[in-house]
């Protein structure tokens, strides 16, 4: 009978220790600076971070990008339906604060305190600066609300569960960088925030394991299409690969869509690139450095 | 028996020409990409400043798409879905109309690059972005993506 208690206390701890352990995490109040809101700042981020890949619910270029999502995004979890991040009130997110926005971004938790499909490629986001965040949030305010309501996720067992995310979070939600590179080389610096935070070029281009999060011992070499037909390139500066690329070939091709053989980008990449294209140069020839200092891998 | 013999020598030989005739209009539209290619490496040579402006060699190439354009439609017909590492996608047969309608906007973009006869490096740059748009146009769902 005791040997039963004592059986029954350690299992009790243990899953009060894993709720305790996997729960959404928000941030307080005290974690948002004193920063003062930088609009161009915001947009640049917009850019590189390719929100509007797909949350854009129209494709009017001339207009400014409305975000009304509903894009549906099949994988083998189930359907997910891209959500409305345009500044509406009732279906978007306008009545988000910039710490809720914050939370979403960096710790994947929804303002109701619920955990985040990873879908949304915050595991990448974690890595952001919270004073880019919150420029990324005031620019988001300014584009036009759209009045459109979007379908649930349609997911299958066990993956509506929400709770389950937490484990995910336990071992795949890492915001320190990657690739380790000498501290005083500001351009590989800026090219390393860039690709591996906003950017997020690791979500399509490096390998998940077993357990749905990025084998970061492949960072970069490539991977399945997740949307089906042909492979997303390997990417590191491997011989064979980019190695064959000098840096402002990869800058130029970030700007034009042009390999150098004058090939031109295709398939989804076409949306990535026309985004960093609205970059500075600087900023491309910081993620060209970056992307010919990682490990060159086959 | 001889029937049924010749009969299945007569099919095979029909597949055999539909299978090089495939082979055949891969391999075509292959070196018609590339030719394409090659020509949008003089222009853009010329606009990455690498390469002096030429006004003649701008509308060599500029003809070179034009019989790209001209050609390129006719070659992904029925039963050429497959072999000769083709990275045509799979959305050329199953959305024809799309697929056409960027071969026209790749046309369209050319002939107004021939039409505007760039004589200086800025009119070449304005004329050959808009076809260089359409390029990517295409391959952003036509074509798939593969690592080599």
């Amino acid at each position: 009978m005791k040997r039963l208690i004592i059986a029954a206390g350690i299992i009790a701890l243990l899953v009060v220790a894993s709720l305790y352990l996997t729960r959404p995490i928000s941030l307080s109040a005290g974690s948002l600076p004193d920063h003062p809101v930088n609009l161009a700042n915001g947009e640049l981020i917009f850019n590189a971070g390719g929100c509007a890949s797909c949350h854009l619910s129209s494709e009017d270029n001339d207009q400014p990008p409305q975000l009304g999502g509903g894009l549906e995004m099949s994988t083998p979890f189930g359907i997910f339906h891209v959500p409305n991040i345009s500044p509406d009130k009732t279906n978007g997110i306008g009545n988000w604060s910039a710490l809720q926005f914050a939370s979403a971004m960096l710790e994947g938790t929804s303002p109701d305190g619920k955990h985040l499909y990873p879908s949304f490629p915050y595991a990448s986001y974690t890595r952001m600066r919270i004073e880019d965040v919150i420029d990324l949030k005031a620019y988001l305010d300014t584009l036009p609300p759209v009045d459109q309501q979007n379908l649930p996720h349609d997911l299958g067992f066990p993956w509506q569960i929400r709770s389950g995310i937490g484990f995910w979070k336990l071992i795949n939600l890492r915001s320190e960088p990657v690739v380790s590179l000498p501290a005083d080389n500001v351009l590989l610096q800026r090219g390393r925030y860039l690709v591996e935070g906003p950017g997020h070029c690791g979500e399509c281009h490096t390998p998940r394991d077993w357990t749905g999060g990025l084998n970061t011992e492949r960072w970069l070499a490539g991977a399945p299409n997740p949307e089906g037909e042909g492979k997303v390139p390997n990417i590191t500066p491997d011989e064979d690969k980019l190695g064959e690329w000098a840096e402002a070939d990869i800058a130029y091709y970030l700007k034009s869509g042009f390999t150098p053989d004058y090939d031109t980008v295709g398939g989804s990449m076409v949306d990535v690139q026309e985004n960093m294209s609205r970059l500075s140069d600087e900023d491309r020839k910081a993620i060209a450095a970056y992307l010919k200092a990682v490990p060159a891998l086959k | 028996m001889t029937k049924t013999i010749a009969a299945l020598l007569v099919t095979s030989l029909f597949l055999s020409t539909a299978v090089l005739a495939a082979d055949d209009v891969i391999e075509q539209r292959q070196d018609l990409m590339e030719h394409t290619g090659d020509a949008a490496k003089v222009v853009g040579d010329m606009l990455k400043e690498k390469e002096p402006f030429d006004a003649a060699a701008a509308m060599a190439a500029l003809e070179v798409w034009k019989n790209t354009a001209t050609e390129v439609g006719d070659l992904f017909p029925v039963g050429s879905e497959t072999g000769h590492d083709t990275e045509a996608k799979s959305t050329i047969w199953s959305d024809r109309e799309g697929f056409d309608q960027r071969i026209d906007d790749f046309s369209n973009a050319v002939d107004e690059a021939i039409a505007a006869n760039p004589t200086s490096l800025a009119a070449l740059g304005e004329a050959a972005n808009p076809v260089f748009k359409t390029c990517k146009g295409c391959h952003e769902n036509y074509r798939v993506e593969k690592d080599d």
